[in-house]
């Protein structure tokens, strides 16, 4: 411990602090711009000015650290002045169109220049205005509204290891670049997002696909119907003002009708039909000695991460398609036939807490149930259509309720639509890390042993731990298994399995530090206290669902008996699984040729 | 000799760069350093810098950081012929922005030299134009340093003569 005098007042704090960790812990604010806890601190801005007596300028406190008998003022004119001097630099290159920017009113720089008091912009402009990286079917950079923090290269290098992006050049041309300025969708990106969830401004945003929804839903031909993800529902109160973590099944469900939603699904009933394909899928390795482990495949960032960097364990991977796509595949096959729908004419939107999943709609392998009917009905490659047509995450349907004067918090409690509506509470854990597996967990002991399971909760898999382990006992044969969460550490259980030294049977790897209630389509700002927050909501309903596992779904057991039959069935293996492709790091050749299977070595 | 032939000599070369300063302190600035060398055009191209990357490891964001940090990397082909303006405060209150411009016209490229900042390599690879903030020449303002040779004093005249010299020293070889 060290005394220290922040602002006249004695304090006893911990060594090796930084101030501004010292003052947070004296309870006294201290302004931040480019700090981001547990993501970055570049001390880039200048925000977290503070006077430490004997110092010859005025101290970064985001980085400096604090020493016996530091004398701290956090408040002074000149500090004051100072702050407002380094915000208003940032103005004079920031594009200043607020009203009509994607992240008004959830923006820190316009929030931190309001509450410093900027009042003018004294600066002319340096920097030249460049154009959009539209490169991308994710994520779209607008490099003007870059304040240069830095917390995207910090996130996507740190984090997820994946190094899609840096700085480059220097000085007043500094700026975020992908490699030889291709754009983000022509390098070795995952399009996760976790960029645009830690971006202050509006310099990386998700691409927004509110109007083509908006559009579709004033269709009449059109039967347009929804699927939301399990973290939507813990999510998207928040991003309609309510506390984080808010629980809002029912409501979303109301306001989702009220936008005009033909049927209002739910992507839960496609987890459960998941954990019904993997579950026997891993059975299946085990049983004939397929590649183990054997690791899930639900989060498609996590998929283009492996194809990029570890092309060689892609037959480890689940050849299940996610639960958005086998939703999309059945809406469009079995729940058109239902109901003698024209498959054309169905639009399949979907609301996830993703920007990974609109890269994934638009695979080419993903058009399941066109394929399906193609040859039934004779049409050609006109009538194409993908399984899914539309992905929003959750901050655009936030918008798209707030556009049509949606009363969120008031909208009374109704019920998903069947039969595609239909869930457990094994469904709704994969919106939180280690959800998959304790889903798969409760079902393929069931179906190995035959046995009831006395205690459905596998607390071991649950929680922030970055990488997670369990072993369970199947009729004796003891199964070890891992869960891991952020790429960073996915990389590490997949560096154990290149060397030949994984202990494990199966793997479940989620993109986002948290799972999916963390992911990169999430409200701003998603902190680990917000993510513990949701986590909560998530385990709280499954608690409250009658059913809670899997194969008990009557609508998914519907399901198999009118159609699909058995799990990896003949239907099952067109409809519900897929293959993927060894991309390797470089992948923009132009000539057509792809260079394979190459890998970083670190 | 075919081109892929020329590329594979050329990424062997980089390989034995690679290694030999394999595991020292900073060594991919002493890798990316002579391979430039090594190019005959005094730049790195992409397949050069993929090349640098596979084998290191390091990411290519962070390659294309350092590369783009440093004026000494070039990412384009290099002219025979280097010619260097100096765009500090005395030789351009002597007129030096007028001995690029008449650079400019000479070399038949006025457009991308406006603005008196300018990087720009002729298309048949003869001249690369470039500018710095001061050789340190000031008394002797305005410079230009033309294949590594300094010259001081210059006039639009004496500009268009030392570039015919060089131009007749290009037909001659």
């Amino acid at each position: 411990m060290v005394t220290v005098r922040i602002n006249g007042s004695e304090f006893q704090v911990q060594k090796n602090l930084t101030i501004l960790e010292a003052c947070t812990h004296a309870g006294i604010r201290i302004p931040t711009l480019c700090f981001m806890q547990d993501v970055a601190r570049n001390a880039s801005c200048g925000v977290c000015l503070v006077e430490v007596k004997g110092a010859r300028s005025l101290v970064r406190s985001c980085t400096a650290c604090v020493y016996e008998g530091m004398e701290i003022v956090t408040n002074s004119a000149r500090i004051r002045d100072a702050r407002k001097t380094n915000v208003e630099l940032l103005l004079a290159n920031h594009p200043k169109d607020c009203l009509t920017c994607l992240r008004n009113q959830n923006c820190e720089l316009q929030t931190i220049a309001a509450e410093l008091g900027v009042m003018e912009s004294r600066f002319v402009q340096t920097k030249k205005r460049v154009p959009l990286d539209t490169t991308s079917p994710s994520l779209v950079r607008d490099p003007n509204k870059c304040i240069l923090c830095g917390r995207c290269i910090a996130v996507c290098s740190n984090v997820q290891t994946v190094h899609a992006i840096s700085d480059s050049q220097r000085g007043i041309k500094t700026r975020i670049s992908t490699y030889m300025e291709k754009g983000l969708g022509n390098v070795a990106c995952t399009n996760c997002g976790q960029c645009a969830l830690v971006c202050p401004t509006a310099a990386i945003v998700e691409r927004d696909d509110t109007d083509a929804v908006f559009e579709e839903l004033m269709d009449p031909e059109k039967i347009v119907i929804v699927q939301t993800a399990p973290a939507i529902r813990v999510g998207i109160g928040e991003a309609m003002g309510m506390a984080p973590g808010s629980l809002v099944t029912g409501q979303m469900v109301a306001g989702l009708r009220r936008l005009g939603f033909k049927r209002v699904f739910d992507t839960q009933f496609a987890a459960d039909l998941t954990i019904m394909e993997e579950g026997h899928e891993l059975i299946h390795r085990l049983t004939n000695k397929g590649a183990l482990p054997m690791i899930t495949s639900c989060s498609p960032g996590w998929i283009k991460f492996a194809e990029h960097f570890f092309p060689d364990a892609l037959p480890h991977l689940s050849t299940c398609k996610s639960p958005q796509q086998m939703f999309g595949a059945i809406a469009k096959t079995y729940y058109a036939a239902k109901m003698e729908y024209d498959p054309r004419n169905i639009v399949v939107v979907s609301v996830m807490p993703c920007t990974a999943k609109k890269y994934e709609a638009r695979r080419p392998e993903m058009m399941g149930a066109f394929e399906h009917w193609k040859e039934k009905r004779a049409w050609s490659d006109q009538d194409a259509f993908y399984d899914v047509d539309y992905v929003l995450t959750t901050r655009e349907l936030a918008r798209m309720f707030k556009e049509s004067g949606i009363q969120f918090a008031s909208l009374p409690v109704e019920e998903f639509d069947n039969p595609l509506g239909e869930s457990t509470g094994a469904a709704v854990i994969f919106g939180a890390s280690g959800g998959v597996m304790e889903a798969a967990l409760r079902t393929a002991y069931e179906v190995v042993t035959g046995k009831t399971l006395a205690d459905l909760n596998f607390t071991s898999v649950r929680g922030m731990e970055g990488i997670k382990e369990a072993e369970v006992d199947m009729n004796g044969k003891k199964l070890k298994v891992a869960v891991a969460h952020s790429l960073g550490n996915a990389r590490r259980l997949l560096e154990q399995i290149q060397a030949g030294q994984s202990p494990y049977a199966f793997i479940e790897i989620m993109t986002c530090p948290g799972g999916c209630l963390g992911g990169g389509g999430q409200p701003i700002p998603t902190t680990w206290d917000v993510r513990k927050k949701r986590a909560e909501s998530i385990y709280a309903e499954d608690m409250g669902k009658p059913i809670r596992k899997s194969h008990e779904n009557p609508q998914v057991a519907a399901l198999y008996r009118e159609l699909l039959k058995n799990p990896l069935g003949e239907l099952s293996h067109h409809l519900l699984h897929t293959s993927y492709e060894k991309r390797g790091v470089f992948v923009w050749n132009t000539n057509g040729s792809r260079t394979k299977n190459l890998t970083h070595a670190k | 000799m075919d081109g892929t032939e020329v590329v594979s000599r050329e990424l062997q070369q980089i390989d034995a760069v690679i290694s030999k300063h394999k595991g020292h302190h900073g060594e991919l600035l002493s890798i990316l350093e002579e391979t430039q060398l090594l190019s005959e055009q005094q730049f790195l191209s992409e397949e050069a810098l993929n090349h640098v990357a596979l084998r290191t490891g390091v990411p290519l964001s962070r390659i294309y950081s350092v590369v783009t940090f440093y004026s000494f990397f070039n990412l384009k082909p290099q002219g025979k012929h280097k010619i260097t303006v100096c765009r500090g405060t005395a030789c351009h209150t002597k007129g030096s922005k007028a001995l690029l411009d008449d650079l400019g016209l000479m070399l038949g490229c006025e457009t991308a030299l406006e603005g008196g900042d300018a990087f720009y390599t002729t298309p048949d690879n003869q001249f690369t134009i470039s500018t710095v903030a001061c050789f340190g020449q000031c008394a002797l303002a305005p410079v230009v340093a033309i294949d590594g040779v300094i010259h001081s004093n210059v006039t639009s005249g004496t500009l268009q003569k030392l570039l015919a010299r060089v131009s007749r020293r290009r037909v001659k070889a």
